[in-house]
This record gives structure tokens, C-alpha cells and sequence, in this order.
């Protein structure tokens, strides 16, 4: 008897928690991370592509502006830039630039602010379109799994991975087509401001 | 005393005329209970045109709107509009509308349907980026593609390794602003998040009762939304809620221009006669004239249009003519002298029937399929009311009918009515109407617009411009009819036009446009694109070979083309049918839509297809417009060469007093007009069609009044055949839809002048082979 209920009170008291956490863990990433409207950092992506037998590395370094938009630089394998806004996804190298999705389309305005959520830890505006369950970890550390809800995005997303602190550290993204990526993040801070050319790149 | 012979033949008539009512009767039970009047006001398009694939171009879009319908639910907050989109299909089960909840699955279907040939799928920017690309650049892209860390992509990299196919979609998506979401169809706009609720209409025909259940049932929705999500809005439109509030309109104006006509001939009837006979026979000849018209209506045309029964219904005040004029002149006679007393009318009636079914008949010269229906049913209808007068009257007029009081009096008014003479008065009175006439028709401004055949609430046309924007809806009457010999030709031509859209798209002149040739290419066109992605992926997959070390191989899309057969097997041309018009004449047809058109766009787009072969601007408004002005230029013409006509045939039997019958209609038509122009009415294609019956019917009183110079009797049908014409006209003027209200006016302001101008015209009294000396006996006992 004092076992069983020693056992309950153990659930319980694990579960209880974490219930509570789930119905709001949005608003509880949010008071963790910090509030800061810039984050900068490195990054390591390893990715697994269906039809390629290793994983691909990448590295660089990235920059999340709240409110005005992500460039992440990949420096290795090869020199690239994606500049993601809310309206436009454009992709850059040495000697050209495309953009791959505009604004003009609902949809990819939603997954562009997706990438952008993913990456700020916008945990909240990420239950738009997701099952967001997570937990918290110890003082500082949370956990979520994102799991969409939208037909339209479940096309090419399966399921999403975020950990962090005052700042998101990992991100393991688990797309339809079977390729996933796991994205390590470091050296992050909230400085220095976005430099001019940065300003630039994100006005464009 | 009628002959024994003359009896039996009228008797046969009689019998004969009961058998024709009779099977009227039976169809007219038939008719209402399935009911099928065509509200649509774009069955008012006249089939005459220069070219039948545009009248099939048009007919197809619209039989195509002609049912569907969409409600948006609107609120700030997404899961509000959830919540108010659930209340507002639940309010609309009961409605009779089919909510479409398959359309935002509709997505995953097509993206299935054209994997295997995603090759043969690219934008035209795509092309030109793909010819002019380097290797290297290629392969950076492919590069980029496969390390960014996640992004829209149907399917695996292999598949697309330039990543091309999504921005096809997205260029076909743009052609529509609704998305799926949530197993929904969503859109933002105006600051709110909205679920777009496409439905298609159940209800079967219009049975002119005015219900209107599809409205009733949106205002419920439009309650229960704001019981869930207080700040809900929804907007409702489509063709089916248009039909819905013209079919009541209409029944409602139908019914109080045939009644309100109807009592105005009782209570004139009574004050006339003071017996119910003459009442209950009058009566029973309109019943009669509306009936058998319908009936005739109905079998010439498939469905009877509801504006032809708003405008029969003015019928009632004109038909009444007969009878009226049968009682009039038989009020004091012995019931025995009926026969006699038709038997002198009968030249008369017929030569009035005459002119009116002539003056009804021209209504149909203009290929309005509408007016043409409006002028059967007046033309029937007058027949069917003279004819039961003449076979039914006399049999069932068996009693006395003495002279009443008002008839009396009213007969003797006109010796007391002001005369013109040849004075200075007279000339001063004729200067000034001219000046008053000239001033006026200075001021006179025309109008050519089919609008004039719209009425619709206020609150539904803003709540469609509405929907139009928020989902941007492609015009319904601005289009680029494209013609080939074959469908492959059809298909080329399409892309010989497409790109010059795409540059006016970029100028901002269109917001899109939306062709078969992009959801189904030319097979020229597939073969090019499959070269040029071939080509373009074995270059970047070459480098992404040697900076991974790996080797990647792409997934091999189809061989072969996507074939027309096969695409209309698919799931993407249900949607494009309306626009793909096939086999017309020998020739294949199609339609490329346009979206956000403008006044200020159609110089560029008219521009957009000169020089290309087999591909023609049309604007229909445009068309209609043109139309409605050529045929009020020529019922113009002909409505002065119908003045010359009735003046020769005046003058071959009046000689020098035939002005006096002609100048009052000519004298009201003028001063209507000139009125027109100092208020501001327009003058349009149903201002001259009203002159042309106001031709054919004013004389009528100027005739009479000729015929029978200072006879009582026939100044006492004048004037109460004019006051039921008048007031039916009146009414008709009250009309919603702009064309009946300018008719009616037209005709009630004519009407007026020319019964107040005749008997000021009239002969001097000096009687004409003594003929007053019995009137003036009878009126004086």
C-alpha cells in the first residue's frame, strides 16, 4: 500500500508538472529565453538526405533580428546566404541570388515565419499551427516537440525539435520526405547590433 | 335583333373560345406548380453577335456561376472564425445549399496527379533563368537547396534538385487567394483571419413566391456566428443570392403593379357602371389575357423571364381597353341591342388592337431575348383580352346597365374641356411649349448600359464587391477568347498571349489571370521544358556530385508528355471546364480569366492581343453597351419613320384634321423627353421603345376623338381606359430594375400629356352628320 502510494505521489508528482506545462509551456519558454531582440551565434547542421549515404555538414555563423528577419551564412561547405523575411525567402553565393519563395503567397509567408519562429524559439506563435507539447528542464532548460497540425504544412514537415535555455540550442527538424536535419548552436549572445551591411541585406 | 344564324355562330365562338381558355387554364396549373422563371439578368444577353463562340464563351461562364455561391466567415482571431465557420454550417444545414468541405483537400489530389510530370511544369520565369544559367550557378543552387536546413518541398531532393516544382505551384496558387488550413479554406485580408465556405445552390427554379431561403438562412448564420465569436463578420455572394432577391423583387412588383392596376379598374368600373357585371366581365378578360399569354409566352421562349412578368403585369391597365369600351358605349342601350353595340364597335376595337399589338410587337425588334418575351406576352395578352371580350361579353351581358351619374358627368366634360384656337393665345401657348421643349432636350443626356437591366439590394452588391476582393475573383465579363484549329494549337496560342499578360501582371494594369495553358501546357511547350530541366539538373547534380563525393541520382519523372485526354481524367479540369470551351464549329475554344481588371486596364489589355493570331479581347460590358446604343439609333430611326407612317395613314382618312390625332402623342413624347432632360432621367434604348408604344397607343385617344367628334361616349372610355393605363404604368415606373422604371415613367408622363394635349387638339365641336344629336339626347335623360 505505502508503496503504491508512494508510487502515485511519485507520478504525480512527475506528471502534474508537466501537464501543467504543456497547457502553457509556450508562455514558459518565453519568460526563460532571453529578450533580447538580437541573437547571434554559430551554427553546425548535420543533415540526412534521402539518396545520400553520409550525412551532410555544414557550418557558419547566423543572425535572428526580431521583427525584421534571419541571415543565416553558411561558410563550409561553401560560402551561401539565405536571407529569410517575413515576405520573401532569398538565397544567395559569391555570384548569384535567387529568391525561392515571395510574400505574394499566403502559404510560404506562413512557413517563412515558421523558420523564423523556429529559430527565435517562438514557441507561441508556433501554436498557430502546431501540437506543441515540452517540458521543463531543471532552472533555465525546456524542451518542446512541434507536431503540425495543417494539412498544408504536414506536406513537408513531420515533426520539429527545439531545446534550449536563455537561448534555443538545438533544433532537429524531421521533414515528410524522409530527410531530417539537427542543427547545434553556438557561441550565442546579444551583441553586437546588426552592422549595416547586415541592415541592408535584410531590407532588401 | 340578332339573327338566328348570327346567335349560333357567336355561340360557337364562345364555346370555341372556352375550349382555348379551358386548356390555358389547365397549363397555367401546370406552369406554377413548377415554376421555372429565369431570374438570371444574364439570360437578358441578346444571342445575336458577330460571333457564336463568344455567346458560348459567356453563356458558359455564367451557367457555370449560375449556381455557386461562397460565405466568408471572418474574425480577428483564427480559431474565432473556426468557431464562427462551425456555427455558420450548422445555421446553414437547413438552407438549400450544399457547402463544398472538399475543396481544401482538393490540393493534395492535384499535387499527386502532376508529380510524374513536374518537369513539363515551370514558370516562364524559371525558363528563361534555366537557359541563361551557368553549370556552376546551377549546382550552387542544387547545393543550396540540399543544405538548407528545411523548406517547401513536395517530395525528396532527388526529385527536384533545383527545387523548381514549388514555385510553379506557388504560381498557380497565386491565381486564387484562398488556402487550405486546418483541413480548411483560409485567406487573411482587411485585418482579419476569414474561412471561405464555397456552396452551391439547391434551390430548383424560382417560383416567384418571393421567399428567400438562401438570404433568410445567411442572416441566421450571420446571428449564430456572433453568438460564438462576438466579433465575427460574414459576407455572402454569388449569383444564387442575386436570382434569390430579384425573383422577390420581382414577384413583389408583379404583384402590386397587377393588383394596384387591377383595383383601379374595379373602383373605375364601379364609378362607370355602378353593377357588378361589368366588373366580374372585365375582370374575367384580363384574367384571360394574362393567362393565355403566359401560357404562349411560355411555350415560344423555354423560361419565362421574371422581368416579363413584372412588365405583363402592367398589362392589366392596358388590356382592360376592350372592355371597357364595350360597357361604355352599352350603358343605356337595351340588353338586346349588344350585338348591335359590338357590332358597331368591332372596326374600332380591331383597328386599336391592331395598332397596340404592332407598337408591343416593335418592343421585340431589339434581340434582348427578354424584351422580345415582354412584347409576346403584351401582344398575346391584348389578343386574348379582345377576344373574350368579343366571344364572351355579349352572352353573359344579359341585363339592363343604366347611365350613371358619373358617366354622365364625365362624358359631359368634354364640352367644358379647353380647346386650341388659332389665336394669339393658342400660338403663344405653342411657342412656349416649343421653348419649354427645346430647353429641355438640350439637357437630354444618353445612357447605354446593361446595368439598367440590374436591380439588386445595395447590401448584397457591396457584400459581392466585397468577397470579389477578398477572394479575387476573376471578371465575368472581360476575357481573351482564344481559337485554334486543334488543341495543341489552342495551347500555343495561349502561350503566344501569356507572357504579354505576365508583363501587364508586373505593371500593375491586372492582379492575374488564370489559362488552361498553365495548368496543361502544349505538348510543345512540355517537351521544351522537360529538355531544359533535364539538361539544367544533370549539370547541377554533376557538381553536387563532386563537392559531396557522392552520387546522387535524380528520380527519373515521365517519359511522355501529359496528354489533353489524360489532364481531363484528372482532378484539375473540373475546375478549368468553364473556361476550356471545346469543339465550337470546328474550332476549339478556351477563355483565359482575368483578375482585378479596371476601367483604367482595358486600353492595355485590348492592346495585349493585337498581332496574335486566334486570340480576341472581348469586353461584353463593353459589347452590350455598343448594342444597346446601335439599336436605340435605329428604333430611333424607326420611330420617326413609324410618325411618317401613322401621319399617311391619318391623312388618307382624316385628311386636314389628322394633325389633330397625331400632334398630341408627338407634343407628349417631346415634352416627356424635354422633362427627362431637365431632371436628369437618361435617355436609353426603353425611353424610345416607350416612345414607340406611346406612338401606338396615344393616337388611339386622338382617333377616337376624330371618329367620334364631341361623342361623350367614347371621351368617357378615353378617359378611363387612360386612367388604368396611366396608373399600371405608374406603378411599373416604381420598378427596382432601372429599364422597367425609365419604361414606366416614360410612359405614365407621355401617357398624362397626351390625354390632357388630345381633347385640347379636338375638331371644333360643329358635329359630323348630326351624330352628336343622340349622345346629347341620352345624356340629357
Amino acid at each position: 500500500m505505502r508503496t503504491l502510494s508512494a508510487l502515485l505521489l511519485a507520478t504525480g508528482i512527475c506528471v502534474a508538472p508537466y501537464l501543467a506545462l504543456a497547457a502553457d509551456i509556450a508562455a514558459e519558454v518565453r519568460a526563460r529565453l532571453a529578450e533580447s531582440p538580437v541573437v547571434r551565434g554559430t551554427f553546425e547542421q548535420r543533415k540526412t538526405v534521402v539518396g545520400f549515404s553520409k550525412p551532410l555538414a555544414s557550418s557558419g555563423d547566423f543572425l535572428v533580428w526580431r521583427g525584421h528577419g534571419v541571415l543565416w551564412q553558411t561558410r563550409k561547405p561553401f560560402d551561401a546566404q539565405l536571407v529569410l523575411t517575413r515576405d520573401r525567402l532569398v538565397a544567395r553565393t559569391a555570384d548569384t541570388s535567387y529568391q525561392i519563395s515571395a510574400g505574394t503567397e499566403p502559404a510560404l509567408r506562413v512557413t517563412n515565419q515558421l523558420l523564423f519562429a523556429v529559430l527565435a524559439g517562438d514557441v507561441e506563435s508556433l501554436q498557430q499551427h502546431f501540437r506543441v507539447t515540452g517540458e521543463l528542464d531543471g532552472k533555465d532548460a525546456w524542451r518542446v516537440a512541434l507536431v503540425p497540425t495543417d494539412a498544408g504544412l504536414a506536406r513537408f514537415l513531420k515533426r520539429v525539435e527545439i531545446d534550449g535555455d536563455r537561448y534555443v540550442r538545438h533544433v532537429r527538424i524531421d521533414e515528410t520526405n524522409g530527410d531530417s536535419s539537427a542543427i547545434r548552436f553556438e557561441a550565442l549572445s546579444d551583441a553586437p547590433p546588426p552592422t549595416p551591411e547586415e541592415v541592408k541585406r535584410l531590407a532588401e | 335583333m340578332p339573327s338566328e344564324s348570327r346567335l349560333l355562330s357567336s355561340k360557337a365562338l364562345a364555346v370555341g373560345w372556352a375550349v382555348v381558355v379551358l386548356v390555358t387554364v389547365v397549363h397555367q396549373v401546370r406552369f406554377w406548380s413548377s415554376a421555372q422563371l429565369d431570374p438570371d439578368v444574364l439570360a437578358l444577353l441578346p444571342r445575336e453577335g458577330h460571333n457564336p463562340a463568344v455567346e458560348i464563351a459567356t453563356r458558359t461562364l455564367s451557367e457555370a456561376a449560375s449556381r455557386r455561391g461562397a460565405v466568408l466567415v471572418g474574425a480577428a482571431s483564427w480559431e474565432s472564425a473556426v468557431a464562427a465557420a462551425d456555427a455558420v454550417t450548422a445555421a446553414l444545414r437547413e438552407a438549400p445549399v450544399d457547402i463544398d468541405h472538399g475543396a481544401a483537400q482538393t490540393f493534395e489530389a492535384l499535387v499527386d496527379f502532376y508529380r510524374p510530370w513536374r518537369d513539363r511544369l515551370i514558370t516562364s520565369a524559371q525558363r528563361e533563368r534555366l537557359e541563361s544559367a551557368s553549370a556552376e550557378e546551377l549546382g550552387r543552387i542544387a547545393l543550396m537547396q540540399l543544405y538548407q536546413p528545411a523548406g517547401v518541398r513536395f517530395g525528396e531532393w532527388r526529385g527536384d534538385p533545383l527545387g523548381l516544382w514549388p514555385a510553379w505551384w506557388a504560381a498557380r496558387a497565386a491565381e486564387t487567394r484562398a488556402r487550405p488550413r486546418d483541413g480548411r479554406l483560409w485567406l487573411a485580408g482587411n485585418g482579419l483571419e476569414w474561412i471561405v465556405l464555397p456552396f452551391e445552390s439547391r434551390a430548383a427554379g424560382f417560383s416567384g413566391t418571393g421567399a428567400t431561403p438562401i438570404s433568410d438562412a445567411i442572416a441566421h448564420a450571420q446571428a449564430a456566428a456572433s453568438g460564438v465569436a462576438p466579433d465575427a463578420v460574414v459576407l455572402a455572394a454569388g449569383v444564387p443570392l442575386f436570382a434569390e432577391a430579384a425573383a422577390a423583387r420581382a414577384s413583389l412588383e408583379m404583384n402590386v403593379i397587377g393588383s394596384g392596376s387591377l383595383i383601379a379598374v374595379i373602383a373605375l368600373s364601379w364609378l362607370c357602371f355602378r353593377s357588378v357585371r361589368p366588373i366580374l366581365l372585365v375582370t374575367v378578360s384580363l384574367l384571360v389575357g394574362c393567362g393565355v399569354a403566359l401560357s404562349v409566352t411560355s411555350m415560344v421562349f423555354d423560361r419565362v423571364h421574371l422581368l416579363t412578368l413584372v412588365f405583363g403585369a402592367s398589362l392589366v391597365g392596358v388590356a382592360e381597353d376592350y372592355g371597357i369600351h364595350y360597357f361604355a358605349a352599352r350603358q343605356g342601350r337595351m340588353p338586346s341591342e349588344r350585338y348591335t353595340v359590338l357590332q358597331s364597335l368591332l372596326p374600332g376595337l380591331v383597328m386599336a388592337l391592331a395598332t397596340s399589338v404592332v407598337a408591343y410587337l416593335a418592343l421585340g425588334l431589339a434581340p434582348f431575348p427578354a424584351l422580345r418575351q415582354m412584347a409576346v406576352f403584351s401582344a398575346v395578352g391584348l389578343a386574348a383580352a379582345f377576344l373574350t371580350v368579343v366571344c364572351w361579353f355579349p352572352l353573359f351581358d344579359r341585363k339592363p346597365l343604366p347611365d350613371t351619374a358619373f358617366a354622365r358627368n364625365v362624358a359631359a366634360s368634354l364640352l367644358h374641356w379647353p380647346r386650341w384656337h388659332a389665336g394669339r393665345r393658342g400660338w403663344l401657348a405653342v411657342a412656349g411649349l416649343g421653348v419649354l421643349i427645346i430647353l429641355g432636350l438640350t439637357r437630354l443626356d444618353s445612357r447605354d448600359e446593361l446595368r439598367q437591366l440590374q436591380s439588386a439590394p445595395p447590401s448584397l452588391i457591396e457584400q459581392q464587391r466585397q468577397v470579389s476582393a477578398l477572394l479575387g475573383l476573376p471578371s465575368p465579363a472581360q476575357f481573351f477568347l482564344i481559337e485554334g484549329r486543334d488543341d495543341q494549337e489552342l495551347l500555343q496560342r495561349e502561350e503566344a498571349l501569356t507572357p504579354r499578360l505576365d508583363v501587364l501582371v508586373g505593371q500593375g494594369v491586372l492582379t492575374g489571370y488564370r489559362a488552361l495553358s498553365d495548368w496543361l501546357p502544349s505538348l510543345a511547350r512540355q517537351n521544351e521544358n522537360a529538355r531544359l530541366t533535364a539538361k539544367a539538373e544533370a549539370a547541377a547534380l554533376a557538381i553536387v556530385a563532386r563537392e559531396t563525393g557522392e552520387n546522387p541520382a535524380r528520380i527519373e519523372p515521365s517519359a511522355k508528355p501529359l496528354e489533353p485526354s489524360e489532364w481531363r481524367a484528372g482532378p484539375a479540369a473540373p475546375a478549368m471546364r468553364s473556361q476550356w470551351l471545346g469543339r465550337i464549329g470546328g474550332d476549339e475554344y478556351s477563355v483565359v480569366m482575368l483578375m482585378g481588371v479596371t476601367r483604367e486596364s482595358l486600353p492595355s489589355l485590348q492592346k495585349a492581343a493585337e498581332g496574335l493570331p486566334g486570340v480576341q479581347w472581348v469586353d461584353r460590358t463593353a459589347d452590350m453597351s455598343a448594342l444597346m446604343y446601335r439599336y436605340r439609333v435605329l428604333l430611333g430611326g424607326l420611330l420617326v419613320a413609324g410618325y411618317v407612317a401613322v401621319w399617311a395613314a391619318l391623312a388618307w382618312r382624316y385628311g386636314r384634321v389628322s394633325w389633330r390625332a397625331l400632334l398630341p402623342t408627338a407634343l407628349g413624347s417631346l415634352l416627356t423627353l424635354a422633362f427627362f432632360g431637365m431632371v436628369g432621367v437618361p435617355f436609353q434604348l426603353f425611353t424610345v421603345l416607350a416612345l414607340l408604344l406611346l406612338l401606338g397607343m396615344g393616337v388611339d385617344y386622338g382617333i377616337f376623338l376624330i371618329e367620334h367628334p364631341g361623342d361623350g361616349k367614347a371621351w368617357l372610355a378615353v378617359a378611363v381606359a387612360g386612367v388604368s393605363t396611366v396608373l399600371a404604368f405608374g406603378l411599373l415606373a416604381l420598378s427596382s430594375t432601372p429599364a422597367l422604371s425609365n419604361f414606366g415613367l416614360t410612359m405614365l408622363l407621355g401617357e398624362v400629356l397626351i390625354w390632357l394635349l388630345t381633347p385640347w387638339f379636338r375638331s371644333p365641336a360643329a358635329p359630323r352628320h348630326g351624330e352628336e344629336e343622340p349622345v346629347l339626347a341620352r345624356l340629357a335623360d
